[in-house]
């Protein structure tokens, strides 16, 4: 009792700044668009039937779950030898080495595109670096691979940090048995350490996978007007378009996707390795 | 050199000026009035602040304070705000295109020479009755002569299989690119829906044509040598010829569809006579000049006459180019359904 009195002004705040907004989402989602009048009190579903009627948004929603799943399975292929490496470090380089994970978090995503735009960009370090030794350059910038390049930038770190935490939780002693009764480095790694950071692998994915499906300055800075994700094309509605009843929409399919998978996702941990 | 003597400061004195403190603002505050402009950012901004705000507002007792952000936000606000008394904003900057759209819900005061008397020089065909030009310029053919030794004449050049992935435009001018398309299509640039207009563009993506999410990174792109021909306006290539950037302008043998860009003021402005004028400010010769000047855009009053190298910068050629201004009456409605087509057939290729 004491517990629930101590959540609840945490969950009053919750509730009414994240539910109160959503429902005013869901109620605007549920309106007519009207180009002189904007909005029109309704309740009808056109919005989420124009969506999934038509493939072109189908396509958009298609594409930003192929990028967000491309930069989680990239970010934790990068970022589980990292983690293992720095959790299981004890030198006093260990330090400088967190810090230097962290480090990019302090500059924001924006700029860090910046960086990325000078270096994909025609005539760039990477394109003019290989125009000088092959005659040939490499056009990178507004393609699938920059977009994916940019967002495995931005989370990565988080990645790391999350699995860093959860490997350093077991016990190093478990992979000094396996060794003992005959297991090569790898196969006590597969068969001790990796079954044992699924549930950190879990939270890390998601966390990745929640990020990448809501980028909006990644898709829009490095893949250009016509790399489409969701995020830039809800925004061109709400603003551009000034169609607020369908960017609702188009928002709340956003969100229940990421949910849903998210849900899903726990399904593929063996039931023994799952967090209580 | 003599001691500084002590302030005859009592505490009393403090007192007593602290408390007349409020009633000296109250009386600069009824001097001063205020009035928000709706304003793009950046240069346009800036401009604005040291030509207009500064310079002719503050003389008149009128402090502006600018809200700055992107033309479409400022439209959705004109049209959420339309119930109430007063709205938030008394001048608004659109492009033409748009403040007839605006005009044509019944949302704007209307302009005329009583409340801005500087309205009498404005030229012909560019203003409306509810809406004041500020700055015009052609849409012209811009190319990188270093690259290109025949510059394109017409749009259909653009086709030309020696521009295959090298020609480029902005992908938010896109109504004005199907303006062009449509010119060039069927001569008649209101035309935008047209098939022979859509067909067109298509080719034109065909031939590897690049979209840039703004303005600037075309200019980037030309410099660079992506692209060595694309579809500017005549002031942005002044701007990037000021800034060294290899570029020249080529008037389409069809014409050239003018961008307009000027103000309005909402029914509900808080403060008409305030935003009139500010309005009959920025039309004075002096603001347009700075315009000219800095951002390469064509004065639009006939009491301006430019001088020097801006002179020479901006003179249309002789013969004198096709201008062709659109019937906003029927692009102002097609604008939301061609935005759909771009983005599923020009973009998503």
């Amino acid at each position: 009792m004491a517990a629930a009195a101590l959540l609840s002004p945490a969950l009053f705040v919750v509730l009414l700044m994240l539910g109160a907004p959503l429902a005013l989402l869901l109620r605007f989602s549920l309106d007519r668009y009207d180009p002189t009048e904007l909005m029109i009190e309704t309740l009808t579903g056109a919005n989420y039937l124009r969506f999934f009627a038509d493939p072109f948004y189908v396509g958009v929603l298609r594409t930003t779950l192929g990028v967000a799943v491309a930069a989680t399975a990239l970010c934790l292929l990068f970022g589980l030898p990292i983690a293992y490496r720095l959790a299981r470090m004890t030198s006093r380089w260990k330090t400088a080495c967190m810090l230097a994970i962290v480090l990019p978090l302090f500059v924001g995503s924006t700029v860090r595109m910046v960086g990325w735009l000078i270096l994909f960009a025609h005539g760039g370090m990477i394109d003019g670096a290989l125009r000088r030794l092959t005659g040939g350059g490499l056009e990178l910038m507004y393609t699938p691979f920059a977009v994916i390049s940019g967002i495995v930038s931005i989370n990565l770190p988080f990645v790391i940090l999350t699995l860093q935490s959860t490997i350093e939780t077991i016990d190093p002693r478990l992979e000094e048995a396996a060794e003992s009764l005959g297991a090569p480095p790898g196969r006590g790694f597969w068969r001790v350490v990796w079954p044992l950071t699924l549930p950190g692998t879990a939270t890390a994915g998601i966390l990745c996978f929640i990020l990448a499906m809501n980028a909006y300055a990644t898709p829009y800075l490095l893949g250009g007007p016509r790399f489409q994700m969701m995020a830039p094309l809800l925004y061109w509605e709400f603003s551009t378009n000034n169609n607020w009843p369908f960017a609702a929409a188009l928002g709340l399919i956003l969100m229940a996707t990421t949910l849903i998978l998210t849900a899903c996702s726990s399904l593929l941990i063996p039931r023994r390795y799952r967090v209580a | 050199m003599t001691d500084l003597a002590p302030l005859p400061l009592t505490r009393r004195a403090v007192l007593a000026g602290a408390a007349a403190l409020p009633l000296a603002a109250r009386r600069a505050a009824a001097a001063e009035q205020q009035m928000v402009v709706a304003t793009w950012g950046g240069d346009y901004a800036n401009l604005l602040h040291d030509n207009v705000d500064v310079p002719l507002m503050a003389p008149q007792q009128i402090a502006v304070v600018q809200d700055v952000g992107d033309e479409d936000p400022r439209v959705a606000k004109l049209y959420a705000q339309r119930r109430l008394p007063r709205g938030a904003d008394d001048v608004v900057c659109l492009q033409e295109v748009r403040a007839h759209e605006v005009g044509a819900a019944g949302l704007l005061e209307t302009i005329d020479a009583a409340k801005v008397p500087n309205l009498v020089h404005v030229l012909p065909n560019l203003g409306a009755p509810t809406y004041a030009p500020h700055i015009w310029s052609p849409q012209i053919l811009v190319y990188n002569p270093d690259k290109v030794k025949q510059p394109p004449t017409r749009f259909a050049d653009l086709l030309d299989p020696q521009y295959k992935g090298r020609v480029g435009v902005g992908d938010g001018n896109y109504f004005y690119v199907m303006m062009a398309a449509a010119l060039a299509a069927t001569g008649d640039l209101n035309k935008v829906d047209a098939e022979a207009t859509k067909a067109l563009a298509l080719r034109l993506n065909a031939n590897g044509l690049r979209l840039y999410p703004s303005t600037d990174s075309i200019g980037a792109g030309i410099k660079s040598g992506e692209i060595d021909v694309g579809v500017m306006w005549l002031a942005r290539t002044i701007m990037w010829q000021n800034a060294g950037i290899p570029v020249q302008a080529s008037f389409a043998a069809e014409g050239s569809v003018l961008y307009i860009s000027g103000m309005v003021v909402p029914k509900n402005a808080p403060n008409k006579p305030a935003a009139f004028a500010y309005i009959n400010a920025m039309l004075e010769p002096s603001a347009q000049t700075r315009f000219a000047e800095r951002m390469g855009y064509l004065p639009t009053v006939n009491n301006c006459p430019l001088t020097g190298k801006v002179a020479e910068q901006l003179a249309l050629p002789k013969p004198a180019p096709v201008l062709a201004v659109p019937d906003y009456g029927i692009t102002g409605t097609l604008q939301p359904q061609i935005a759909e087509w771009w983005k599923k057939n020009m973009q998503r290729a």
